[in-house]
């Protein structure tokens, strides 16, 4: 609780610095890159998609339609990586969110097909209105950044080389200047493999007497020599 | 600044802001739903908009190592979704329910 104060405390002081700030941003003359990076209706076409994509997400109470507008969220992100000249990321993006993680989710949810009675976390009123405060702020900066101008952010004029993006291009810095991170990627995917199989195995019921925890597992050895014999019967009906 | 101008020249703080509010979307996302495949999702919505600022930044400075950065994020991702699905499956064999709100067992 002391926490949550001290926060409050802290936006209740920011808020005048703040209001200081943009009035001190009216002032300064915009400077911003004369040549667009991208047609301005491509990026406000596809950014409309994908939030809209990314809210419809987080408020259905359907699965199935959640999924399925995060299918939308990431082709939206997919053609704006393409925007930014990420040729190879937007493809990437496509087959890896938009194919594999999708499949997944939508497996999962087919399997695990339950309506919930109340998707909404939040019940108590301080929380309610310390949230709406919260997206408020946030708004506000959000809209500082939009609409008054700022010191321009370090970037190079003009645009990139007609390589930026390509496949060899990233090629290039995965075997020289990044081989490190891409070999531990491997690894790491190799532990999540693992350990995707481990968490969800079911314990087979065991069907021998060698499946069975070692304390568990008859002490008798002549149990082991029918079991054995049995094997070997086995192999030379099989063999003849 | 012209407003117009802000509106049809798109440059750096536009994909910047675009970022920040896909990624508020996620994080309100985890905070207010109570399914945990609705917080994975969200949890990916904002990896995905710290793939979009790594682009941007990117193709500002004109330097290629923010998209391996981004590629290597995906890859953190996929593996992320694969076990937080797999703990969402084990989870609901056991507790027959999905509902973040009832796993309190380690709540102080």
């Amino acid at each position: 609780m002391t926490g949550i104060a001290s926060l409050m405390g802290s936006a209740a002081t920011g808020l005048p610095s703040l209001l200081a700030q943009v009035a001190q941003a009216q002032r300064i003359p915009g400077k911003i890159d004369p040549v667009p990076w991208c047609p301005a209706w491509a990026f406000w076409v596809l950014a409309a998609l994908t939030v809209a994509g990314a809210l419809v997400t987080i408020t259905r109470r359907n699965l199935i339609g959640a999924v399925m507008s995060l299918v939308a969220t990431f082709f939206g992100l997919a053609s704006i990586y393409a925007l930014l000249s990420a040729h190879f990321l937007a493809a990437i993006q496509v087959l890896v969110y938009a194919g594999a993680i999708m499949v997944l989710f939508v497996f999962v949810v087919m399997v695990l097909n339950r309506e919930e009675e109340e998707p909404w976390s939040l019940r108590s009123p301080v929380l309610k209105a310390f949230g709406t405060g919260a997206v408020v702020y946030l708004l506000v900066r959000i809209g500082e950044l939009l609409f008054f101008a700022r010191p321009p952010l370090p970037q190079r004029a003009g645009t990139p080389p007609p390589n930026f993006g390509s496949v060899s291009e990233i090629a290039e810095y995965f075997f020289t200047k990044f081989l490190f991170p891409f070999e531990a990627v491997s690894i790491l995917l190799l532990i999540a493999v693992i350990g995707a199989v481990v968490l969800t195995r079911t314990v087979a019921k065991p069907t021998s007497v060698h499946d069975l925890p070692l304390d568990q597992q008859p002490k008798d050895p002549a149990a082991d020599e029918g079991d054995s014999g049995a094997h070997a019967a086995g192999h030379g009906a099989g063999g003849h | 600044m012209d407003f117009l101008t802000a509106l049809m020249t798109i440059g750096l703080n536009h994909f910047l802001v675009l970022g920040l509010v896909i990624f508020g979307i996620g994080i309100m996302g985890v905070f207010l739903r109570r399914n945990a495949l609705i917080t994975l999702m969200s949890i990916e919505l904002m990896l995905n908009a710290g793939n979009l600022t790594l682009l941007s930044f990117a193709r500002a400075q004109h330097d290629m190592r923010g998209q391996a950065l981004a590629f290597l994020v995906i890859a953190v991702a996929a593996a992320e979704a694969a076990i937080g699905l797999a703990i969402v499956v084990g989870l609901f064999r056991n507790r027959k329910s999905t509902d973040l709100d009832e796993l309190n067992l380690l709540r102080f």
